[in-house]
């Protein structure tokens, strides 16, 4: 696609979905008054259908073959692919240091692309981490909240999942940042992009087998639990990437909340069956 | 140009092998975790104990270091100060049985994670213990854990656990929040549900 085109819809797209992310805000503040912890969430019935429709097809197709995936290959070659493709995402994350600001992670993520590649035998060790070059990696959604643009509502893509305005602007300007898809422009690109996003997405399901069957044998609501994890999980990183400790927000909301210790509560004998 | 950049490379090699060391202030607690960890993974690595035997133990330790009451109403957060006495009462013993059942058919999964304490800081009323979990078979595929501890008369226990930025409790709670909100805020619809699910 046309590189200015797709530009301007990503900007027009964030600035729409900020203008409907500061009304629903002001919507939830009146709202909220007797509630806590509402979500941003206002697209919330569409949301539960995509989310259904994602649940049936990682049902038949991706837990499936990352079952066999996890059964068939040994944990050995598992853990070199998962390196492989912390590899790859780290021209991209080099890139997202810089327009973040930050120097020293970007040599930081260059060297260990460098390292790794040669040395750790074309990413699948990391010897980089030996040597004391450790970093997380960084996306384009992560750069656009360090540069003051907010998330905006929950939004459930269809087969990619949980995202928000943000993260989804900042996944499709990722293949014009990635410096990866723009070296040689020819087939070993694309060969490269198919590697990542088919075999990320088994890698990624794959290591939640267990952790994703009890969530959504044990939730109350799956939705909301799946929700709650990817909004946290998000903001987790952009205040990393702030230098804001995440954990300072977590203490308004825990010492928000004001224990009534009025009632103890009767004492309850466990059962274990 | 070529050793211009080959310089820059060299001087941003350079200011990346600068190592930040976590400041450990909270002993008590870090060692609090640690004794944790260990008890826990000693349950779990027992494979003389059947699978209810571990999940007894196991279940023993987690009700002498967690606050479950304190986590129990804070979950519910608003609903708690609106029920009953009733409703609070099938609430907990609701809560109890599947807080434990969230965990009881999983326990046979351990496969040899250690738990590393690294640092600790205060956060409010809070103590923060940071750690990481090592995915077995590599040295540097981490889990990051972080335990939120409330110090109250001389007694540490675990009010929080937060993986990768991820608070369980927070995340319990905006699901019962999302629950009741999708239910006219009926508690007894929850508890009904809570109950059917520890099935």
């Amino acid at each position: 696609m046309n590189l200015r085109i797709l530009l301007v819809l990503i900007i027009g797209s964030i600035l729409i979905f900020q203008g409907c992310a500061s009304k629903g805000t002001e919507l939830n503040n009146s709202l909220s008054q007797q509630e806590v912890s509402k979500a941003n969430d206002p697209f919330e019935k569409v949301n539960r259908a995509v989310f259904s429709f994602n649940i049936i097809f990682d049902k038949i197709i991706l837990r499936p073959i990352a079952i066999t995936y996890k059964a068939v290959v040994p944990s050995f070659v598992r853990n070199r692919i998962t390196y492989s493709l912390n590899n790859l995402s780290m021209p991209i994350t080099a890139v997202n240091n810089l327009l973040q600001g930050e120097l020293r992670k970007a040599g930081v993520s260059t060297s260990r692309f460098i390292i790794n590649s040669t040395v750790g035998l074309l990413g699948f060790f990391d010897p980089a981490s030996s040597m004391g070059l450790v970093t997380e990696t960084e996306d384009f959604g992560q750069t656009l909240s360090v540069w003051g643009v907010s998330s905006g509502p929950y939004l459930v893509l269809p087969f990619l999942g949980p995202s928000n305005p943000r993260d989804f602007a900042g996944l499709l300007s990722t293949s014009l940042l990635d410096p990866m898809y723009q070296i040689g422009g020819g087939s070993a690109p694309d060969s490269l992009r198919t590697y990542r996003l088919g075999t990320g997405a088994v890698d990624f399901r794959s290591q939640n087998i267990e952790i994703l069957d009890d969530l959504q044998n044990n939730s109350i609501d799956y939705y909301a639990a799946i929700r709650s994890f990817y909004s946290q999980g998000r903001e987790s990183q952009a205040a990393s990437n702030l230098e804001i400790d995440s954990s300072e927000q977590e203490n308004d909301i825990f010492d928000d909340f004001e224990i009534d210790e009025s009632y103890v509560g009767p004492d309850i004998e466990i059962s274990y069956d | 140009m070529t050793k211009i950049i080959f310089h820059i490379y060299v001087l941003l090699l350079c200011f990346s092998f600068n190592l930040t060391v976590l400041a450990s202030n909270f002993t008590e607690e870090e060692n609090f975790v640690t004794s944790f960890a260990d008890s826990a993974i000693s349950i779990l690595s027992n494979d003389s104990l059947s699978d209810d035997e571990r999940t007894s133990s196991f279940t023993e330790l987690v009700m002498s270091s967690i606050d479950l009451n304190l986590i129990s109403k804070f979950v519910l957060s608003k609903a708690w100060k609106n029920a009953s006495d009733e409703q609070k009462e099938a609430y907990l013993i609701a809560f109890k049985d599947y807080f434990v059942s969230s965990y009881a058919n999983r326990l046979d999964q351990y496969a040899g994670e250690k738990v590393d304490v690294v640092g600790s800081q205060e956060a409010g009323k809070y103590v923060i213990v940071e750690s990481n979990i090592i995915r077995e078979g590599t040295d540097t595929l981490k889990i990051n854990l972080k335990w939120r501890l409330l110090n109250k008369d001389n007694q540490i226990k675990i009010i929080d656990l937060n993986i990768e930025g991820i608070s369980l409790v927070i995340a319990q709670r905006e699901e019962f929040q999302s629950f009741l909100s999708n239910n006219d805020y009926d508690l007894d619809k929850l508890i009904e549900k809570i109950v059917s699910v520890s099935d």
